[in-house]
């Protein structure tokens, strides 16, 4: 119970409190200061990236060079390449670059062999929320959701999947079009969450529906469109942005939607490592956040809302599944080729 | 009946032992050595190796006994399949296509022969997307055709097949196989093939046996480079065969290096180097066939190669011709031009026109540095290469040094490699260098890449054309006293110049399509024109993607233009 002078003594104690707190600022901000100087000499910063081609990228560097006046190299390459590229950087000792920015399990991956150095202190190091969080080593940037996209014209509102489990109907057999799931990408993320949550028995299923699976991607959007499947699986939710005008939907299932996250960390003797602490806070930043955003993609810090374009914004809110475990993978991975063989 | 199987004199050829002849060779097999041996080697300890290089392991051989399985058997045998089928099939096609063309009075032969050739420069993941929409079972325009026609619901053709498989990896070989045949079709004296009909041979006896005798080199060349292509094709494999449940070597390899956790490079490089030591035995056997005989069909006396009158079957041979074209060509290409122009691929409403496709392309920075780029790259690497190429062939077909067949053996080494694991050869060759000269990272990684992927054709083109030619040629030049240089130049590479330009488009084009090894090497500022058309494909961008197309197939047209202009009134022999 609060007493007068308990109030009294905690007003005493107050004041040296919370001048310390702000001495930690003011040296922190110091620091801090000294990084952003540092970086600006270092001049540039590269990001090697296993997400090709997203449209992010462009945003990102011009908001970063325009904050730090340091320039971002954004190097793109396909995650099972960047692993390698990246290893032969690290053991021979040529390292380009500074920042990685990939899938949570491809960096999962490459935390465990040692590929990254601790990011040190960063400004926005506490402000992504629940179920993310950074580490000493990682910062959760943005999360994919994966969906169902259809055919409007050849599904009736009435038919369309609600559930994940309304694609083991009968009316879907040789309908359904898949990223591969015996491979490393959106296939295997939908293949480990789904069958976590929804079991083995939903994939037996599955199977017998015949799904055609590649690795053409996106590519995959306009054979749904034009009719040639009625369904893809997994779907990209955001990208239905860019789809407008086809005769396609896409569905978030009631469980919700199997995610990828995307994390930043730094590369072990990253030539410019003043420049690739600054990019990493600068991922947690609401420039960065509000460019994943208002592409539809789930942020990892709150309150953006009010300021994410309203078509985007409900996109950015959609319930979440679960996500990948690097250590379950190769043992998922061989699983998915059992079952669809 | 007419011989043309002579056998040869023993000489020691042109050349004559000398310290400066030494040097030379002896910095070209250092030479050869860097760009091909170098990336094979760490790829050969990549597979006897448990760990990939700069990382603590021991050796063993797991990766070789993985190699050897039932399934693995199973896709080889697929593999030889076929692009045994595929090779076959074009190789008949292209045969008759140069013949056509070289050889007959088919009208807009001049013309038809560019368009022949135009396939080769399309990059495969277009066709691939225009096949997809042209012949897929469900959905295909000539499917929709074909049930609107006769009511049926069977498919009238599936591209998700052995057969689809084949018939996309065709529409490269052939084009290929014509661009290397129709030169030895016009370096013909026709002195012989008169010889044999005055011999009482018939005219198809006499196409079988001299006309065809004697492009033995050129054909075999040829057959032996499609094949090995054949074998390591990618692209139509992956898109038409693995969703049907067909896998050869090279999508084994890609699971094996992409599609697990931690890629299999053990399995993966000991699959390579056993399918190379494979296409090692067939080359032998090319060898062995082609060993001890004469095949010169160019000597000092000036000729014109017979034309075949065709009377009324010109007309015949001219719609085969067109009929190719428009399959091969106009369907595809037909698709990338009005695809370019609407907002979402094989969409046509008059709503979804646009021209930001174009737009977005030229207002691109990233694309235009690539471009520039590449048109550097390409430029740069095919002459050096075909210089390069040219050298080589020289020491193999005009002298009988020694040395020679290690020369042979160390530029065949990268065709017959799967570019997706020589890539990575590269990468580990050219990051684990040793000195002071820095590669990786570089532009210059890119340029010996190139070099090293190109010197094998180069070598089969130069080769096969140089032994084309009589020695009295060149013996004529040097008793006049022309220095070596002098000879090979103003004698030697200008009366194999058809060749020369044909193998330098080949490669120019070969470069401007890599990417196996560009996605591994290039470095940001570096970007090549094949890593942004992935990019853009990746991101679902196909307007933007048959713009590049249409650009590189502009870029055909002016350098086939500008190379028949050259050849036409300076160099033709």
């Amino acid at each position: 119970m609060l007493t007068r002078r308990s109030m009294l003594r905690l007003a005493s104690l107050a004041p040296p409190a919370l001048t310390r707190r702000a001495d930690a600022q003011t040296a922190g901000d110091a620091e801090w200061k000294k990084v952003i100087e540092a970086a600006k000499k270092e001049g540039k910063v590269s990001m090697y990236t296993g997400a090709v081609g997203s449209p992010a990228f462009p945003k990102i560097a011009a908001a970063f060079e325009a904050k730090y006046s340091v320039r971002l190299d954004v190097l793109e390459v396909r995650a099972s390449e960047l692993r390698e590229r990246v290893r032969t950087e690290q053991t021979s000792g040529k390292v380009i670059g500074d920042v990685s920015h990939n899938g949570s399990t491809s960096t999962g991956l490459q935390l465990a062999d040692g590929t990254f150095q601790p990011h040190g202190p960063l400004p926005n190091l506490k402000r992504p929320v629940a179920p993310f969080a950074a580490d000493d080593m990682r910062v959760p940037i943005y999360v994919i959701p994966y969906g169902i996209l259809v055919n409007t014209d050849l599904v009736k509102p009435a038919d369309e999947p609600k559930s994940w489990k309304d694609l083991l109907h009968a009316r879907w057999k040789g309908k359904i079009l898949a990223d591969d799931m015996r491979a490393l990408g959106g296939g295997a993320v939908f293949f480990m969450v789904t069958y976590q949550k929804l079991g083995r028995e939903f994939h037996d299923k599955l199977a017998e529906q015949q799904p055609h699976m590649n690795r053409e991607l996106r590519g995959n959007y306009p054979r749904v469109a034009r009719g040639e499947y009625s369904a893809y699986v997994p779907y990209t939710v955001p990208d239905i942005l860019d789809l407008k005008g086809l005769p396609v939907k896409a569905i978030v299932p009631t469980e919700g939607c199997p995610y990828v996250r995307f994390d930043g960390a730094i590369y072990k003797n990253a030539p410019h490592p003043n420049a690739a602490r600054l990019l990493v806070d600068f991922f947690l930043g609401d420039e960065v956040q509000l460019i994943y955003g208002n592409l539809g993609f789930v942020t990892v810090i709150g309150g953006l809302e009010a300021k994410i374009a309203p078509e985007a914004r409900a996109f950015t809110q959609v319930k979440l599944l679960g996500t990948t475990d690097f250590k379950l993978q190769e043992e998922m991975l061989k699983t998915a080729k059992q079952i669809y063989k | 009946m007419a011989t043309v199987e002579v056998v040869l004199p023993r000489r020691e050829g042109i050349v004559r032992p000398a310290l400066g002849r030494n040097i030379a060779l002896a910095l070209l097999i250092a030479l050869l050595l860097f760009l091909t041996a170098y990336p094979m080697a760490m790829l050969l300890y990549g597979s006897l190796h448990t760990t990939p290089p700069g990382e603590a392991g021991t050796f063993n051989l797991d990766g070789y006994r993985a190699m050897l399985s039932r399934t693995n058997a199973i896709v080889l045998a697929n593999t030889i399949g076929l692009s045994l089928i595929k090779t076959g099939l074009a190789m008949s096609l292209a045969i008759f296509l140069a013949w056509v063309i070289a050889r007959t009075d088919t009208p807009g032969r001049d013309t038809l022969e560019t368009l022949i050739t135009l396939p080769f420069y399309i990059p495969p993941i277009l066709t691939a997307m225009a096949w997809g929409m042209l012949a897929a079972p469900k959905g295909g325009l000539i499917n929709l055709g074909w049930s609107a026609l006769t009511g049926s619901r069977e498919p009238l053709v599936n591209i998700y097949s052995y057969g689809g498989v084949v018939w996309h990896m065709m529409q490269y070989s052939t084009p290929f196989l014509f661009l290397l045949i129709v030169g030895a079709f016009r370096s013909m004296d026709p002195a012989l093939e008169e010889s044999s009909r005055m011999s009482g041979a018939s005219g198809w006896t006499t196409f079988r046996r001299v006309t065809l005798g004697l492009m033995l080199p050129v054909t075999t060349s040829a057959f032996l480079l499609s094949f090995i292509r054949g074998v390591e094709s990618f692209e139509s494999a992956l898109i038409f065969g693995t969703p049907a449940g067909i896998e050869v070597i090279t999508t084994e390899i890609y699971h094996l290096i992409h599609h697990s956790n931690r890629p299999d490079y053990p399995q993966a490089t000991a699959l390579a180097l056993g399918i190379m030591v494979l296409m090692f035995a067939l080359v032998a056997w090319q060898w062995r066939l082609l060993g001890g005989r004469s095949f010169f069909t160019v000597t000092g006396k000036g000729y014109m190669p017979r034309v075949t009158r065709l009377g009324r079957w010109r007309w015949m041979t001219f719609a085969i011709c067109v009929l190719f074209f428009v399959i091969t060509v106009v369907l595809p290409v037909g698709q990338l031009v009005i695809g370019s122009f609407f907002k979402f691929f094989g969409f046509y409403k008059v709503s979804m026109l646009t021209t930001e496709h174009y737009q977005s392309v030229w207002q691109s920075r990233l694309i235009w540095r690539a471009f520039g780029n590449t048109l550097l790259l390409g430029l740069g690497g095919a002459t050096a290469t075909m210089m390069l190429g040219a050298l080589i062939a020289y020491v193999l077909v005009r002298t009988r040094l020694r040395v020679r067949r290690t020369l042979e053996i160390l530029a065949w080494l990268p065709w017959m490699m799967p570019g997706m694991v020589l890539g990575i050869g590269f990468l580990w060759a050219y990051a684990f260098m040793p000195g002071p000269i820095q590669l990786y990272g570089t532009l210059w990684a890119l340029l010996v890449a190139y070099v090293a992927l190109g010197t094998p054709l180069a070598v089969r083109t130069m080769s096969g054309a140089f032994s084309q030619l009589a020695f009295d040629l060149e013996e004529c030049s040097r008793v006049h006293g022309a220095p070596w240089w002098t000879t090979f130049r103003r004698i030697l590479l200008a009366l194999a110049w058809p060749a020369f330009a044909v193998g330098w488009i080949l490669i120019f084009f070969i470069i401007l399509r890599e990417l196996s090894a560009s996605i591994l090497l290039y470095s940001v500022g570096n970007e090549v024109l094949s890593v942004v058309v992935m990019r853009l494909w990746t991101e679902g961008k196909a307007g933007p993607v048959s713009v590049i197309a249409l650009v590189m197939l502009g870029l055909v047209f002016l350098f086939r233009f500008a190379e028949r202009r050259l050849v036409r009134t300076h160099l033709s022999t």
